[in-house]
């Protein structure tokens, strides 16, 4: 079991260091929350008291960076990858070995952050040096943050598995990927921390595993949540990592049947 | 000319036809489109809901019109541009460049019209509609909403070399969609008012990738507080890349010797 794991994530780890190019480039691409911090900076900086709700600019700046830092870690693009294999029929091979193709995909998405995090960190001092942003000093807040990260991570690869895997039924099952990352912006906490939001906003996203995912882990870097906080978030994320689990391998199940059914 | 158009109709009528097929595709691109414009209006909302009545100085409603020129743009890119733009990439890994060069039409004319995806015309409608919202509210005059669409075509020209530039380096560097990524993050920021950025962005967005030029200044145009300079300086940015892209073209075609050789 170990010596499978090592194996597997040896290969992916050279399989994902061959686009250390594009990895850059995907980095860069991920902007939203760059031009989101841009824009309330100025806003900041516009406002009476040079404040809005609390935040400064610097306040600003460091909550966006570490949305930016922690939008990094939780990339998922498994929906694509299952809607091209359905497709393509690359699917079938892999289904010959006795390994269900999820921790292959898992496993490549993990290397792939070890090929990230080198260039991720150097592009945050550079970010941080420019805005004036400026972390927590508690220590015990960033392995918490990692740990939500970790939760946040699997949960979103997850849902977009199961949501990659309708591709066995309909050709547009990438639009439901598109929406759902919507629904992860939006309530994440993408372009405004959430208590910015209209209060009716707020009460619906409590109950979505988003802001604990993507909001939840940037304000404890940016040193403004608390323990009790990071805790609960973490019960709720458990919580629908486990609904995620089961629906994923319902969709599975039902899917291999249906893939099966017209002879591919 | 007329051949040109007739082509486009008849290139136009295949990839619809071929489109339709799939009608469940339509379904998840409308969902998609909806939810696209939701997070725009969202992320404008929000930033407009902390009690401050201006954002770099636009109101609400004139945000709102960034905002539509914005999601006009991504769905022009969407339903006309990236079709055909990553498409190139492919061709000339195939060897499918071969017979677009041998036939008798200009070849950037036939790989930047050959496709459409139709799934994503709502956006064009969103956009448009947003717009039009946006506008019924501000005192336009009839000159400034033609200055508007004179600068918006202008818009759409450097969107479209860009797109282009980007795709054409496809001839030396075989894998592209990644600059294309790329571009689609930058252009994220012409979601907002050039004015609502700190000013070094601000001059970044204006004079080194033209964002500006493609959503705000078309914008003021319809509200008239233009300044002459930026007028004259989108149709000359667009006329200027148009023929710098058309080199560029030009020469990447002279350079291609085929897939397998």
């Amino acid at each position: 079991m170990i010596r499978k794991t090592r194996v597997l994530f040896a290969t992916r780890f050279a399989e994902m260091a061959e686009y250390r190019a594009e990895v850059i480039i995907w980095m860069l691409s991920g902007t939203i929350s760059l031009v989101m911090m841009l824009v309330w900076m100025a806003q900041a900086a516009a406002a009476p008291g040079g404040q809005i709700r609390g935040y400064d600019g610097s306040e600003f700046a460091t909550y966006f960076l570490s949305v930016w830092l922690v939008g990094q870690l939780l990339v998922v693009w498994v929906g694509w990858e299952l809607d091209f294999m359905i497709r393509q029929g690359t699917l079938s091979p892999k289904l010959l070995r006795p390994l269900d193709p999820m921790w292959v995909e898992y496993a490549a998405h993990v290397a792939e952050r070890f090929v990230r995090i080198g260039p991720m960190l150097v592009l945050l001092v550079i970010f941080s040096f420019l805005s004036g942003a400026s972390f927590t000093r508690d220590l015990w807040a960033y392995p918490v943050a990692l740990g939500l990260c970790i939760l946040g991570f699997t949960c979103r690869f997850l849902y977009e598995y199961a949501l990659g895997l309708l591709a066995f039924w309909t050709e547009s099952s990438t639009a439901f990927s598109e929406v759902a990352w919507l629904l992860y912006a939006a309530l994440g906490g993408l372009f405004a921390p959430l208590t910015f939001y209209p209060q009716w906003v707020q009460n619906i996203a409590v109950w979505t595993p988003f802001p604990y995912m993507l909001g939840l882990p940037a304000q404890l870097l940016a040193g403004k949540a608390t323990l009790a906080q990071a805790g609960f978030g973490a019960l709720i994320l458990f919580g629908w990592v486990v609904v995620f689990w089961f629906a994923r391998l319902l969709v599975w199940r039902l899917g291999l049947k249906k893939y099966g059914a017209v002879g591919a | 000319m007329t051949r040109y158009l007739r082509l486009i109709r008849i290139f136009t009528g295949a990839t619809v036809s071929a489109q339709l097929e799939y009608r469940a595709n339509f379904i998840g691109a409308v969902l998609s489109s909806l939810g696209q414009v939701g997070v725009a209006l969202l992320a404008i909302g929000v930033l407009f809901g902390q009690g401050s009545d201006t954002v770099g100085g636009w109101t609400f409603r004139e945000a709102l019109l960034v905002t539509g020129f914005f999601i006009l743009t991504e769905g022009f890119i969407a339903v006309f541009v990236q079709p055909n733009m990553s498409r190139i990439a492919e061709a000339i890994r195939t060897g499918n460049m071969d017979f677009t060069l041998l036939k008798p039409l200009d070849a950037q004319f036939s790989v930047s019209t050959r496709y459409l995806n139709v799934l994503r015309a709502p956006d064009l409608l969103i956009g448009l509609g947003l717009i039009v919202y946006a506008a019924s509210a501000l005192t336009t005059t009839p000159s400034g909403l033609l200055i508007a669409a004179v600068l918006y075509v202008s818009a759409l020209t450097i969107v479209y070399c860009i797109w282009l530039a980007l795709s054409t380096t496809a001839f030396w560097f075989v894998k592209t969609q990644n600059v294309a990524e790329l571009f689609n993050g930058i252009f994220g920021a012409g979601r907002f008012p050039v004015t609502a950025f700190p000013l070094p962005v601000r001059f970044a967005l204006t004079f080194i990738v033209p964002i500006a030029l493609i959503t705000t200044v078309p914008a003021q145009a319809m509200t008239g507080r233009l300044s002459p300079a930026l007028a004259i300086a989108s149709p000359l940015v667009a006329a200027g890349l148009f023929a710098v892209t058309r080199w560029f073209w030009l020469r990447a075609v002279a350079s291609y010797t085929s897939a397998s050789s």
